[in-house]
């Protein structure tokens, strides 16, 4: 495994998260958890030490983990009304 | 019943040319030929098929224009030319993933990885969205 991540691995672990966001059935812990990777990946942008960046993206990747195992739990809760913001007004 | 068999004669002729703009995978040609038909004559349906270029629909670069202006909070009358780069646009790389999911949550597609990196223009971004919803409505 490589000490410091690389751009495109940074940019492609940004992407799976917000991924595994859309799969969420509850529209609330979808939308947080897509504003929690921007804004997670956002604060971090300027972090120039490597051994941080390192630390920072493995935490990133154990979320992802967490998350897709939540995405499979909460599948099996599907609520039956949909929220009131998910309702598209004509 | 004259006019009526001249009618079905040039339904049938512009069918043809419907499936051989499919096979070149030209969609927005079918829009040029159906409306090309109601006009008397072969060779204005063969024209208006040569007329088409292969660049996206208009529609579609005008949602990714404003789907990029959604993104990054430009005022509503900025200039947005298909030719604009985002980089140029004040967008970083995060920005480009995320316009890159609203493209793909507004058009149901799914872009690839390497796909999405080579995206810096509008006009790449309209042009891959028309690729992908083609093949999407082929399978």
């Amino acid at each position: 495994m490589a000490s410091t991540p690389s751009k495109s691995q940074i940019l492609s672990l940004f992407r799976s998260l917000l991924r595994t966001a859309r799969d969420f059935s509850d529209y609330n812990i979808r939308e947080y958890t897509k504003r929690r990777t921007i804004d997670g990946f956002r604060h971090n942008r300027h972090v120039s030490d490597p051994s941080s960046i390192a630390a920072a993206y493995s935490d990133a990747e154990s979320q992802l983990q967490i998350a897709r195992r939540q995405v499979i739990v909460y599948s099996l809760y599907v609520p039956k009304l949909k929220s009131v913001m998910e309702i598209k007004h004509a | 019943m004259a006019a009526v068999s001249a009618t079905s004669v040039t339904f049938g002729s512009s069918l043809k040319l419907l499936k051989s703009s499919q096979i070149t995978g030209k969609a927005s040609s079918l829009k040029m030929v159906t409306v090309g038909w109601t006009k008397s004559g072969f060779p204005s349906l063969r024209t208006s098929r040569f007329r088409v270029s292969c660049s996206a629909k208009p529609e579609t670069v005008q949602k990714v224009c404003e789907i990029v202006k959604k993104q990054l909070a430009l005022p509503a009358e900025s200039e947005l030319t298909p030719e604009s780069k985002f980089a140029a646009l004040g967008a970083d790389s995060l920005d480009t993933v995320e316009i890159v999911m609203s493209l793909e949550e507004e058009f149901g597609i799914s872009v690839e990885e390497e796909s999405s990196q080579n995206i810096t223009t509008v006009q790449e971004a309209a042009d891959l969205i028309e690729k992908l919803v083609q093949k999407k409505s082929e399978a």
